[in-house]
């Protein structure tokens, strides 16, 4: 059996609870958060549950195997440290950390441990980007000379006077840390690692000391080059929404959480294309997971975790610190980016 | 348990919401923003026999409830579904300041100055004894006001919620659930679950009965964990008297042609269906392929 600690119990820290107890060979021993009533709550129901307000209390008492970290990211480092200390895997929520340099120590402590790192790049485990990571890998469009990596949201709608660590981008908030992570992601994951970023572009919508939206350009050595566009204020889409577009030499993917649309100059016999467009849906390539809580994604990437440190193989984690941390290096770029070459 | 309709008539076509096409979505949102075209619809479903509807607690919905219960000469012998909450508004609001910042915006800032006081009176006990069935009967009540007035055979708790506590593995909140709905609304308690299986095999074990189980139930086991077969199986072996049955997302999206889905559905042993149609035709083939036992 693993057990597993988890710190922090916000919306990522309740979804995730729920969804790796189902798991059959989880016992989730304790949770640990700074607030008194969601403990409180979660001990007057979950009676053999331990809370603790000190996650540091949590760590020395409890005799864990693994920890789910899903504080405010400010802390992240700290936290994920002390875990490192007690030679805990550690399941840790995206941005993963504020700073490249942290990520990348920490990559390189955990892998020379041999324990078990990943990050909540959640979009790793959804059916249509498996499938778009696969097309793309037999080649099916060819080399890819351009892309455009895109995500909107309806989160921000109006300018509040927040205290929250949201509102700071000291403490991770702002639509790069929170948003645009997802979207370079996808492209660390999907295409590859830029060399430059360039043209980056920070705008503020609502909010008083973040940015709501935001652009850059990315560069790579063999000329390929692409564009991402992050917006958390767009209150057209419903639900957030991840969009790519690959532009290669035999072909185009269009694709979205839920569909696939690809064109090829040539039909594709071992993926059943027809020359021209083809459109997958979410239901022709889905499947089903275990327990179901907010999408087969976030099931399948906490068993992914969970299967990792049952099966002793730390390496071959999909979303590992080192993947992380290249998100991280992007963030940096664009932010220096913007700094030096972002203002009229 | 009394019966629930065989047919419901469901809402999601109206609300932008498709889980297979974003583009489709956008394309009913734009066709229904005036909701004279959503009562027209509603109208044609009733002309075609449809008497029980399946209502999500959403922005629009108070105006489409206020419709129908200020017409009782007309609309006075449909039995209503109502889901709640509205998930997104929920999500965007704990995104935005967390969970318990939104918990007191909806309580106390959504309400009307009659109604305040009460909830205060409730609220300062809530909050006291931290007691999160108070907490969520509280947020019942909230949802159900715009159903007020309407004949209500179910209260549904949606999927997010239920599965959410279900992971949790709360018994006590499945039961106060059950419990309020059939004390306050007279109604049936209803779940809807990706995880039907499990919930049932739960229930059971608590000793929970008499509840409404909506479910995605098609024939390519779309939004169906952790396999068909399990649903199969379970609702084979089901009592109706114990748990009722009843399928939604019996097309996946729009991934199966009408016609084959309900020959799947109809070999089923299910109480009901709920689906939704966006023309008078859809809905006209939709009722006469549907033939539950």
């Amino acid at each position: 059996m693993v057990n597993i600690g988890i710190i922090g119990a916000g919306r990522m820290g309740i979804t995730h609870f729920s969804i790796i107890n189902s798991h059959p060979q989880v016992i989730i021993k304790a949770i640990a958060d700074p607030s008194g009533i969601v403990l409180n709550l979660m001990k007057k129901y979950i009676s053999e549950l331990n809370v603790y307000k000190e996650y540091k209390e949590m760590l020395q008492k409890e005799n864990l195997d693994a920890v789910l970290v899903c504080t405010p990211p400010n802390y992240h480092f700290q936290v994920i440290q002390e875990c490192l200390n007690k030679r805990l895997h550690v399941f840790a929520e995206k941005p993963f950390t504020l700073k490249y340099e942290h990520a990348s120590e920490l990559a390189d402590s955990f892998r020379k441990q041999n324990l078990v790192n990943q990050v909540g790049y959640v979009n790793r485990f959804n059916d249509v980007f498996i499938k778009t990571r696969e097309l793309l890998n037999q080649q099916v469009i060819g080399k890819v000379i351009r892309f455009k990596s895109e995500m909107f949201s309806c989160t921000i709608l109006k300018s509040d006077e927040s205290s929250g660590w949201r509102a700071s981008r000291e403490n991770g908030g702002g639509a790069v840390y929170e948003m645009a992570a997802h979207a370079i992601d996808l492209v660390n994951y999907l295409i590859g690692n830029p060399v430059k970023i360039t043209g980056s572009s920070l705008n503020t919508i609502y909010s008083k000391n973040v940015e709501d939206a935001v652009s850059a350009t990315f560069l790579y050595e063999d000329g390929m080059s692409g564009t991402l566009y992050i917006n958390w204020s767009d209150e057209s889409y419903r639900k957030p929404t991840n969009k790519l577009e690959i532009f290669g030499l035999k072909g185009k993917i269009v694709a979205d959480q839920h569909s696939l649309k690809i064109f090829v100059k040539d039909p594709n016999k071992t993926y059943n294309l027809i020359k021209g467009w083809n459109t997958l849906y979410i239901t022709d390539i889905f499947k089903p997971v275990p327990f179901y809580v907010r999408g087969n994604e976030f099931t399948r990437q906490l068993y992914h975790f969970v299967d990792s440190i049952i099966n002793k193989n730390a390496y071959s984690n999909q979303c590992s610190f080192e993947e992380g941390a290249k998100t991280m290096k992007i963030i940096e770029s664009i932010f220096s980016d913007f700094e030096i070459n972002g203002t009229i | 348990m009394n019966s629930i309709d065989k047919i419901v008539f469901g809402d999601n076509q109206f609300f932008g919401i498709n889980h297979m096409s974003q583009e489709k979505a956008q394309q009913l949102a734009e066709k229904f923003h005036d909701i004279n075209n959503i009562f027209r619809i509603y109208d044609s479903a009733i002309e075609c026999g449809i008497n029980s509807i399946m209502l999500n607690s959403n922005d629009r919905a108070k105006e489409i409830c206020k419709h129908f219960s200020d017409n009782p000469s007309k609309y006075g012998h449909l039995h209503w579904y109502p889901s709640i909450p509205y998930p997104h508004k929920y999500a965007n609001m704990v995104a935005e300041k967390g969970i318990l910042p939104t918990v007191n915006e909806v309580l106390f800032k959504e309400n009307t100055a009659g109604g305040i006081l009460s909830m205060l009176a409730k609220g300062s006990t809530a909050v006291l004894t931290r007691d999160a069935i108070k907490l969520m009967q509280m947020l019942i009540d909230v949802e159900m006001k715009m159903f007020h007035g309407l004949d209500i055979k179910v209260v549904f708790l949606q999927n997010i919620i239920v599965d959410l506590i279900l992971g949790f593995d709360i018994r006590e909140i499945f039961e106060e659930y059950c419990e309020h709905i059939r004390r306050r609304y007279k109604a049936l308690p209803g779940l809807i679950t990706q995880n039907m299986p499990h919930l049932i095999n739960k229930l059971k074990s608590w000793n929970i009965k008499e509840v409404v189980i909506c479910s995605s139930f098609n024939k390519i086991g779309y939004l169906m964990s952790p396999d068909i077969q399990s649903y199969i199986d379970i609702s084979k072996n089901n009592r109706p008297d114990e748990f009722q049955l009843m399928a939604m997302s019996t097309l996946a999206s729009g991934a199966i042609p009408s016609r084959e889905a309900y020959e799947f559905i109809n070999a089923q042993n299910l109480q009901s269906v709920v689906f939704g149609a966006s023309s008078s035709s859809h809905i006209k083939e939709t009722i006469s392929l549907i033939n539950l036992n």
